[in-house]
């Protein structure tokens, strides 16, 4: 069990300090953009001036996140991506490709897929545990799972978020591989406190999180992760699910009360999507006391799943 | 005008980045790595060496040339003239 003490996405909807979004977003449309915060706000302009998008998306998502639960360190600092930083990836690979001579060091040492979780560590000084999961579409999943496993041995806030990236060569890749996408590919990033401790600030809590590699049978897996969480079959007021686990049976649990939603139609497609679901359904229990338990079904990979169930303050 | 001097700052603007830095607002002997100057950091000093090879084919091998010739723009002025003069 960890609870959710802070939480902060900048996504293509208006998420970033907008309580109670979830209420108000309309599905994205192709050709969403990215809606940006004054980054100079959360960022000097000596740092600013060289971070790209995801790491300019993750410092600010998470200095929000610590102004929001009121401390003034977290102890420790983890991050999920799926694909990492892409635009200095790209940039250095251009440079190696067509630059003789000595090459510019700032994409290089920008390219790494822990860039984003030392970028925030040196901005806010904090100088303790800092690990990045990148497992595909399960990286924000395992970033939760390290968190509470963090809290189990007596932490008390951990930071732990996820960003991913667009470029504009993943659509050339998606159209070539013939996966077409009906939001588009889109970048964002969720952060939050997860706490050991209920407090004021508490907003939801995560009871559980799974994560099935190779995954056979989806039903069955998520049948069982329910029931060893003591959920029965109308304890679900709401699914938010990726991919397409609705072809079988497993998300009927929610056929009598809310439909379920396939959230990527709100937040588009990128890797750690299952981020911006978790601070969607943090702010719909906000908005809905009636909201006790949500599932979201990440099968976004068809071969990987990721469960995670969350429940609100009251329950 | 020294033409030199200004397209080194104009250089130093484009390859480090600088948001909202005009070539006006750098001086020629203001401190490039002190926060009373531009508050450059080691990361830019190795993209200053990456400058000098790209604009004006010079490679920087002994740091301790380096040291002194990053000190503002018109010591690197200095610096390029005179290692071009000795070529």
């Amino acid at each position: 069990m960890a609870y959710i003490s802070a939480a902060s996405t900048i996504s293509h909807q208006p998420t970033f300090r907008n309580a109670g979004f979830s209420n108000v977003i309309q599905p994205l449309q192709q050709g969403s953009v990215l809606i940006s915060p004054d980054y100079k706000s959360f960022i000097e302009a000596g740092l600013l001036r060289r971070m790209s998008k995801i790491l300019r998306m993750s410092v600010a998502c998470s200095k929000d996140c610590i102004a929001q639960a009121g401390i003034d360190q977290p102890d420790a600092i983890i991050v999920g991506t799926g694909l990492g930083c892409l635009l200095d990836t790209e940039k250095f690979l251009n440079n190696s490709m067509t630059i003789e001579g000595l090459l510019p060091p700032t994409s290089f040492i920008q390219s790494t897929h822990n860039t984003m979780a030392g970028q925030i560590s040196l901005s806010i000084g904090n100088h303790g545990y800092n690990m990045t999961h990148t497992q595909n579409t399960l990286s924000f999943e395992h970033a939760v799972q390290d968190g509470m496993l963090l809290l189990n041995e007596g932490e008390e806030h951990i930071l732990v978020g996820a960003a991913d990236e667009h470029i504009e060569i993943l659509d050339e890749i998606s159209e070539k591989l013939k996966i077409n996408f009906e939001t588009g590919l889109t970048s964002a990033a969720s952060f939050f406190i997860l706490s050991n401790a209920k407090s004021e600030a508490t907003l939801a809590k995560i009871r559980d999180v799974r994560t099935i590699g190779l995954v056979t049978d989806v039903s069955a897996q998520i049948k069982a992760f329910l029931a060893e969480n003591k959920i029965g079959p109308d304890g679900l007021d709401l699914v938010l699910f990726s991919g397409k686990p609705q072809d079988s049976a497993e998300i009927s649990y929610s056929e009598n009360k809310n439909s379920p939603i396939d959230f990527t139609g709100f937040s588009g497609v990128y890797p750690t999507s299952s981020a911006f679901a978790l601070h969607f359904a943090i702010d719909k229990m906000g908005n809905n006391k009636t909201l006790k338990h949500i599932l979201i079904c990440n099968a976004l990979n068809k071969s990987n799943l990721g469960l995670t169930l969350i429940e609100s303050v009251e329950a | 005008m020294d033409t030199l001097k200004e397209d080194l700052k104009k250089q130093i603007i484009e390859q480090l980045n600088l948001e909202d830095i005009t070539p006006s607002d750098i001086q020629d002997d203001s401190a490039l790595f002190d926060d009373a100057g531009l508050g450059l950091d080691s990361i830019d000093a190795l993209e200053l060496i990456v400058l000098l090879e790209k604009y004006h084919g010079i490679q920087v091998t002994n740091p301790d040339e380096g040291k002194e010739a990053f000190k503002s723009v018109q010591t690197m002025a200095d610096y390029i003239r005179k290692r071009k003069g000795d070529l």
